[in-house]
């Protein structure tokens, strides 16, 4: 493989841009209204010199205020829980780790529900209410990758292989709590969290919120990008990277705590997502190579592509009844991952 | 994979971090720049809603929440099945523009432009469709979507879950208060009301019979006393075996083969259907086990049960026919022909809509349909 270079990265980075553009420019356009190219390309760029009143009311307010704020969400998703995957891949050395795996979404859906279950029995402004969930899954997330990481402590080390395995074992047990609570509790608002856990981003969320996971995804990818060159000596091993004047404990503190944060930022907007996390991050190896400093802001712009696809195939396939975008990424993840396991193999 | 890293450590410390966080940056603005024009826009575009044109008036809905709807709704939306039926029960199918892929009562609903499911619905068809008003139930619909219709500046009327018959027909009058036809409303409650109080009349003397409400087989699901269907069962003369706090409690076949239930219950868009369900039942281990099983004690009414509309008086009706036939031998009430008035569209029946006997085997479901 040649040598990366600031040429080639830009060159590459642009192109997923352009690819991402491309996506953006066809999943505004399909929908279960019809709009036309050409009328969707002139009202972009009445939008962009600002001349906005030339555009009629209800096309305005759906691709719009339904359409765009949706993709711009799955952007800000899809590479959130990419990058949170490159980032626990390389810090666990585990090909299988990602957030869905590690149990941290399934705490965030716990969070969720219990913040649920709390607001029906809270007298809440309605400017509130809609921050309270989302706030719940973030507090879950964090708690659960507190937790997992006590899990995979041995004398002040992690192990990947214990924390895996806690990982697992705790998706598993929070699946089952989470299953117990919507037994017992028959309460109207929790027959959605059965759709929210197979992953949503059909909610319109507050724009507040929507700032808010923007400005902690490039703050937090950011911050794990600039161990990127730490993480490709990390690869090696811990001992190694040592050896080569890394400090391990450092860049394994602010990776983990940036990948959780992106994490719980993901999952309180738009649920459980699987598999782009996991596969994005592959993909993006594959192609380029697994040198951080490239795959990295690969898998952001990679994850952003895949899920807005996903996404935009969920709400046409069986339009106007929409599909979970989380059951879309399975479909098309899992066989997506067991090609590239038989290939590796081979 | 060390093949990467060598290179990488091989080519020194190039720093190639901000060039390419810039070229990300310029287009997280571009995009941003799209958005809080989208934002504007928005703006602009609520501020010239036609129906801001129209009169409007603050009402409070059945979940307390103090909403601002036109005077008479002219373009309607309904995300619930039983909605929907409430709104041709009123004769006002003429101002619904959209409901749910689940709305199948009356018939002419399902060629209604459709947005999707209930939980799901698709809000870009329905802003497409431009509603001034969405119906939607805390029994069925996520808080979720309203908050969503709440963003895009589309008016929504909840009602609350329904807990008894009596409920139902009052959520049924203010809904038509609501939707500007408090007329039609009345009309529709009293007559209701009417056809409930003729049936307690012919009940007073028999004793309820003990049954078994089974709303899914497999597992066994009943409903618990809170709901509207156990109500249902109170008002034919019957009594469930399940004493639930539970809405949808489980049950274990212990416990009913220790209850004894009279008679199983089975609700079906055809009466086929629930005896294939019985059928099922009894082929299976433990079954037998049941007096009311052995000796075929089983009525099957329509689903109409299920929904909390003014047609589940017709399935009260039928399973109170069902379950005490003596009641109903000798007398054979004259029908009160009530024909409401109704302002928008006169020349249609409400009661065409309310005792339309589906497609249930030619059996008598209602009592008008057998006085006919």
């Amino acid at each position: 493989m040649r040598p990366l270079t600031l040429e080639r990265l830009l060159l590459r980075c642009g192109l997923l841009a352009l690819i991402l553009f491309g996506v953006v420019v066809v999943s505004l356009k399909m929908g279960a209204v019809q709009v036309s190219l050409y009328g969707l390309g002139r009202d972009l760029i009445q939008v962009l010199l600002g001349r906005s009143s030339a555009i009629s009311t209800d096309y305005g307010m759906i691709v719009l205020d339904i359409r765009l704020p949706r993709i711009l969400l799955g952007i800000v998703v899809g590479a959130s829980l990419s990058v949170a995957g490159a980032s626990f891949q390389a810090l666990l050395r585990n090909p299988l780790a990602d957030p869905y795996v590690l149990g941290i979404s399934s705490g965030a859906a716990l969070g969720a529900i219990i913040a649920l279950i709390a607001e029906t029995h809270m007298a809440i402004s309605p400017e509130l209410a809609g921050l309270i969930t989302p706030f719940g899954a973030f507090i879950g997330a964090a708690v659960t990758i507190a937790a997992v990481y006590l899990l995979g402590m041995r004398d002040g080390q992690i192990e990947s292989s214990t924390l895996l395995l806690g990982g697992i074992i705790s998706a598993s047990f929070l699946s089952a709590v989470i299953m117990f609570l919507m037994t017992t509790l028959s309460g109207s608002n929790l027959r959605g969290t059965a759709f929210w856990m197979m992953g949503d981003l059909s909610t319109p969320q507050p724009k507040s919120l929507l700032y808010l996971v923007g400005i902690g995804f490039v703050v937090a990818a950011g911050a794990i990008y600039t161990t990127s060159s730490d993480l490709n000596l990390l690869l090696a091993g811990e001992k190694e990277a040592m050896h080569l004047g890394v400090e391990v404990s450092r860049v394994r503190i602010v990776v983990y705590i940036a990948a959780s944060l992106l994490t719980g930022l993901a999952v309180s907007v738009s649920g459980t997502i699987g598999y782009v996390g996991l596969l994005v991050p592959h993909v993006m190896r594959l192609i380029w190579g697994s040198d951080h400093r490239m795959l990295i802001p690969a898998s952001a712009l990679g994850g952003a592509i895949a899920l807005v696809v996903a996404d935009t195939l969920a709400r046409t396939v069986t339009a106007p009844s929409e599909l979970s975008v989380g059951a879309m990424t399975a479909m098309a993840g899992a066989p997506l991952f067991i090609y590239l396991l038989r290939r590796r193999i081979a | 994979m060390l093949g990467n890293i060598s290179h990488s450590s091989r080519q020194g410390r190039f720093v190639p971090r901000f060039r390419c966080k810039s070229g990300l940056r310029a287009i997280l603005l571009v995009f941003a720049l799209l958005f809080l024009r989208a934002e504007k826009i928005t703006a602009q575009a609520n501020a010239a809603n036609p129906s801001a044109a129209q009169p409007t008036h603050e009402v409070v809905d059945e979940v307390n929440r103090t909403v601002r709807v036109p005077l008479v709704p002219m373009r309607i939306v309904s995300l619930a099945p039983n909605l929907t039926e409430t709104v041709y029960a009123l004769g006002l199918q003429d101002r619904l523009v959209g409901d749910t892929d689940y709305c199948d009562y009356p018939p002419e609903a399902q060629k209604k432009p459709k947005v999707g499911g209930a939980i799901n619905p698709n809000l870009e068809q329905i802003a497409a469709l431009r509603p001034d008003l969405v119906l939607v139930t805390k029994d069925l619909n996520r808080l979720d979507t309203v908050r969503a219709l709440d963003t895009l500046g589309i008016p929504s009327y909840s009602t609350d879950a329904a807990h008894t018959i009596d409920g139902i027909i009052s959520s049924t009058e203010k809904l038509a208060d609501i939707l500007g036809a408090a007329q039609a409303g009345k009309v529709v409650g009293d007559d209701l009301h009417h056809r409930l109080a003729t049936l307690q009349e012919k009940l007073r003397s028999v004793p309820a019979t003990h049954v078994l409400f089974v709303v899914w087989t497999e597992p066994l699901i009943s409903a618990g006393r809170n709901t509207f269907i156990a109500d249902a069962l109170r008002k034919a003369g019957a009594i469930s075996i399940v004493d639930s706090t539970q809405d949808w409690p489980q049950m274990s076949l212990e416990e009913v083969v220790h209850l004894q239930p009279d008679y199983l219950v089975f609700a079906a868009a055809h009466a086929a259907e629930g005896t294939r369900d019985f059928e099922a039942l009894v082929n299976r281990p433990g079954w037998h086990l049941l007096d009311a099983v052995r000796n075929r004690h089983y009525a099957v009414i329509s689903d109409a049960v299920n929904r909390p509309a003014p047609r589940i008086i017709s399935a009260i009706e039928d399973l109170a026919r069902q379950l005490h036939p003596a009641s109903f031998q000798d007398s054979r009430s004259p029908e009160k022909e009530i024909v409401p008035t109704n302002s928008t569209s006169p020349a249609h029946h409400p009661r065409a809509a309310l005792f339309t006997p589906d497609s249930f085997g030619g059996a008598c479901l209602t009592e008008s349909a057998c006085a006919l």
